[in-house]
């Protein structure tokens, strides 16, 4: 349905505003992402973290103060929206309310003049494609949410953009459609193979739909990568609680050999894949461990592993959620394998192992910004 | 929405740049309010503190201080502040009542439509049903009651006529707000314990004490301008200022009197405004969050409390309906009171005699109609959403004469357009200028209120989808305001058909108005012929502005942001 694909370059965008109390800020700082032609990118992040206006910026709504966007190797840096041949879905689908639904979706056609016959054949297709053939006389007041945001795709889709862009389109649907939809919208990106940048702030809908996640954070891409690459190889403490779950412990470094490090931490020693370069002994760091990367046994083997006591227990179905007391700190575990005389009651002693290689140090400093994550 | 919005400046048009169309619309507009806005007042103030090209304040103060001028002054305080106060109260009963009474909806329209007739009639229609009623020869103080001898003119007839006429500005300002209040707030205060009168007590009448003091200034911002209501029923016992003002000038062709006691009425006109603007508007909490309350909304009335509210509103809506029958009946017998054979001799007068005032008050309509309405979009798309160097100014120059009593700025009129270099007294352009713009605000007022409504991703979408800013105003902004644009329309329209307080002063053996027709009608006794001219107006904007309300459903798709009242504002 779409021409050739083609590749996004960002290339060190900054937009600055004046703010109130806090004077000059930067809601985007050098930021810097390259979207494969065809590829599903995700800006993923808190709010405020410069994740909109960066898709602004790649959308024409808002011009950078510094920096270069690219489409395809051509430069539409100073390209109003309307001559950059976007297809852009808003978070509220900003459908016209005094239009059909075809005449919504008519609309970009018809501002490029494409024949009626064509429009009608054309307008047909996508309706079809997202579900909503036979909605043509129908006005975006009297959809459900989950139809208008089809129509706001289709209306974004129907005139072959080079670029698709999301502004965190699901936030207004229920869970359950919200899940639907994030399929939907994966399987026909992938289908049109349309280059696509995607806002969220919601993690687990960035992991579902994209190819790469970018994790902003204060206006700056803090790490990008593949949703594995951020879940197991988080590069700061802001990445490893943004995405997904995660236990911090408070560690102080013995050795460093390589990438694998030997931590000092509750109290004995664990054994860690370095986050970063340049740890040293006596370094103050932090233990990132996934709750579902603690292995937990009702206590009484006496092989030296570490102790610790049941303080919470909550079942979920699938799933047991544990918070642990071990040596001062508080841990969260989450065990899948719950057999019905597998749970361990509150107030129980257990003891915990770190599974192999699931353990990350990332020095302490690295602490900036995860406190409002 | 990421927070980066948080630290955005307000909202700014797309696509800023200097754009030679707006700057020469933002020219033309100044042009126009300077001359039919600031021009005007400045003459009036120039009268009155010169006397033959000398700066003198001798004519003020002889004003002033003359001991009747005074009482007037004080009298205009007292009526405006016991008409807000009877009025807000009535407004609140009724608002509340439909708000919260559970009404069914043929009973809702019925109290509707009871409620916008003293809206949409010409001015003395009330003054002349209760002198029909309570006069000396009146159905209910004479033939009822065989009083006699009785004085129908004064603070209480005067008071009761405003309190009905203006009541219905306090209804449409507070029931939107007691709409808005969540129902399960007053739930949640009952659930804590607390008795159905409690809540009322201390949530829903704290809620809405904005509303009600905003509705309070409204009303006596009404009564304060009013001209038409005590110049009948005030008599000599009770002069208010813009009579005085009006009598000055037509009495004693004393243009700097009346243009010194107009200036006296400036003064609380202006701080009721600001006040009303700046700083009651201002102190809302409700806002419309398009979230609505739950399947079962709290039933804040008791039976009793329901019965009694009903009766109360029942009661007020059958002394409108009775004093409009009334009017209807005199227009079709000889002489009400005296002889009661039916006749259509009032109506043949109205339309042989006063024909050529029908004439030109539609043909006045007419003009002022659309110049109105498109004064009112312009001005208003061009406040709210360019960005030109006093844009807050001119909104607020824009409102001076709305928030003016009419009295002022008729005097204001003819005195800067009744010598050259600007003549225009004896035309109709006077008139016409005078109801686009003081009646146009109320078109300003809607358009910018939709247009805040109007989310800016809209225009953004129209442009990501390749849109430029002319495709985008044309197929996106444009429709979207036509119900602004409409409800301009037809606010000036029922105005050009009911006003008077500033026409008076300009009206000429040229071109008349069927309201001034009225007044002297009434002056010369003649009430038949009276009646019949209001009730022919009455009628008349009955049908147009249900015409407007056609044309409005035609032009709104469904979803779009519905206009709430043709009278709003």
């Amino acid at each position: 349905m779409t021409a050739e694909s083609i590749g996004v370059e960002v290339d060190r965008i900054s937009k600055r505003y004046a703010h109130r109390v806090k004077g000059e800020v930067y809601a985007a700082r050098a930021v810097v992402l390259n979207v494969r032609p065809g590829a599903f990118l995700t800006l993923l992040g808190p709010s405020g973290c410069g994740k909109t206006t960066t898709l602004r910026m790649i959308a024409g709504y808002e011009m950078p103060d510094a920096g270069r966007i690219r489409f395809g190797g051509q430069d539409v840096t100073t390209e109003p929206a309307n001559r950059r041949n976007i297809g852009f879905v808003f978070q509220n689908y900003a459908l016209f309310p005094h239009l059909s639904i075809f005449d919504n979706v008519a609309y970009g056609l018809n501002v490029r003049k494409v024949p009626a016959a064509e429009v009608r054949q054309r307008v047909g297709e996508v309706l079809s494609l997202v579900g909503l053939a036979g909605y043509e006389g129908q006005f975006s007041g009297q959809l459900s949410g989950g139809e208008q945001q089809r129509v706001a795709l289709a209306r974004a889709i129907v005139i072959r953009p080079r670029v698709l862009l999301f502004d965190e389109p699901l936030s207004n649907l229920d869970a359950k459609l919200r899940v639907q939809m994030r399929h939907e919208i994966r399987d026909l990106q992938r289908r049109l193979a349309i280059t696509t940048v995607y806002v969220t702030h919601d993690q687990e809908e960035a992991m579902a739909v994209s190819d790469r996640i970018a994790v902003m954070n204060e206006g700056s891409v803090v790490q990008e990568g593949s949703a594995e690459d951020l879940y197991h190889r988080p590069a700061s403490q802001f990445v490893a609680q943004f995405v997904g779950r995660v236990n911090l412990v408070a560690a102080r470094v013995l050795t460093v050999a390589g990438d694998a490090v030997s931590v000092a931490a509750l109290g004995t020693t664990i054994g860690a894949r370095a986050g970063r370069a340049g740890l040293a002994p006596g370094d103050a760091v932090r233990l990132v461990v996934r709750p579902e990367s603690i292995v937990i046994a009702p206590a009484g083997g006496a092989d030296g592993s570490l102790q610790a006591t049941v303080t919470a227990r909550t079942f979920l179905g699938e799933k047991i959620e544990y918070l642990l007391r071990c040596a001062g700190e508080t841990l969260q575990v989450v065990r899948y394998d719950a057999g019905p005389g597998a749970a361990m009651p509150e107030g129980s002693n257990v003891t915990v192992r770190f599974a192999a290689d699931a353990v990350t140090v990332l020095p302490e400093v690295a602490a900036k910004g995860t406190s409002d994550a | 929405m990421t927070g980066a919005t948080a630290v955005m400046p307000a909202a700014g048009p797309t696509g800023v740049r200097r754009d030679p169309v707006v700057a020469a619309a933002v020219l033309a507009l100044w042009l126009l309010l300077g001359l039919f806005v600031v021009y005007p007042l400045a003459m009036l103030f120039v009268r009155m503190l010169t006397d033959h090209g000398t700066f003198t304040t001798a004519g003020v103060v002889a004003i002033l201080t003359d001991r009747h001028q005074v009482r007037a002054f004080w009298n205009s305080l007292l009526l405006a502040t016991l008409v807000g106060i009877a009025g807000t109260v009535v407004g609140f009963l009724f608002a509340f009542t439909a708000a919260r009474g559970r009404l069914p909806r043929w009973l809702l329209s019925i109290v509707d439509a009871s409620v916008l007739l003293p809206l949409v009639s010409p001015p003395f229609t009330t003054a002349i049903a209760m002198i029909f009623s309570f006069g000396p020869r009146g159905l209910i103080t004479y033939d009822l009651l065989g009083l006699k001898g009785v004085t129908v003119y004064g603070l209480t007839s005067t008071l009761c006529s405003e309190a009905l006429t203006y009541f219905p500005i306090a209804y449409l300002t507070l029931r939107p707000i007691l709409a808005a209040i969540d129902s399960n707030i007053e739930g949640m205060a009952f659930s804590l314990g607390a008795s159905r009168w409690r809540v009322f007590r201390t949530v829903t009448l704290p809620l809405a004490v904005p509303g009600l003091a905003n509705a309070f200034l409204l009303l006596f911002a009404a009564s304060l301008a009013d001209f038409a209501t005590p110049l009948i029923l005030g008599g000599n016992q009770f002069p208010v200022l813009p009579t005085q003002a009006y009598l000055q000038i037509t009495g004693l062709f004393d243009l700097r009197g009346g243009a010194a006691l107009s200036f006296v009425l400036l003064l609380p006109a202006l701080i009721v405004f600001l006040l009303q603007r700046y700083w009651v508007s201002r102190r809302f909490y409700v806002t419309i969050t398009g979230k609505g309350a739950g399947q079962t909304p709290f039933n804040s009335l008791s039976p009793a409390a329901r019965g009694a509210l009903l009766c109360a509103c029942a009661t007020v809506a059958v002394v409108i309906v009775y004093f409009y029958a009334l009017l209807l009946y005199a227009s079709l017998v000889m002489a009400l009171g005296a002889n009661h054979t039916f006749t259509l001799q009032h109506y043949r007068a109205i339309f042989t005699d006063g024909m050529k005032a029908i004439r030109d008050t539609l043909i006045i309509a007419a003009f002022a109609m659309p110049l109105g309405g498109l004064y009112g979009v312009l001005l208003g798309y061009l406040v709210a959403k360019r960005n030109f160097i006093g844009r807050r100014t001119m909104e607020l120059v824009s409102m001076v004469n709305y928030a003016l009593p009419g009295t002022i700025v008729g005097i204001a009129y003819l005195i800067a357009f009744n010598d050259p270099p600007i003549e225009l007294t004896g035309t109709a352009l006077i008139i016409v200028a005078c109801y686009v713009f003081r009646y146009g605000p109320t078109g300003i007022r809607a358009t910018i209120a939709l247009l805040q409504q109007i989310d800016k991703s809209l225009e953004e979408a129209s442009q990501g989808l390749g849109a430029g800013t002319a495709t985008t105003f044309r197929r996106i902004t444009l429709p979207l305001i036509l119900p602004a644009f409409f409800a301009g329309l037809g606010v000036v329209f029922i105005r050009s058909m009911t006003a008077i307080s500033a026409t008076i002063f300009l009206v000429s053996i040229g071109w008349t108005l069927i309201t001034v027709k009225i007044l002297e009608n009434i002056t010369e006794l003649s009430l038949g012929p009276a009646a019949a001219f209001s009730v022919l107006v009455v009628v008349i904007v009955f049908v147009v502005v249900a015409i407007i309300g056609r044309l409005l459903r035609l032009f709104r798709a469904p979803g779009a942001v519905p206009m709430t009242s043709l009278l709003g504002g």
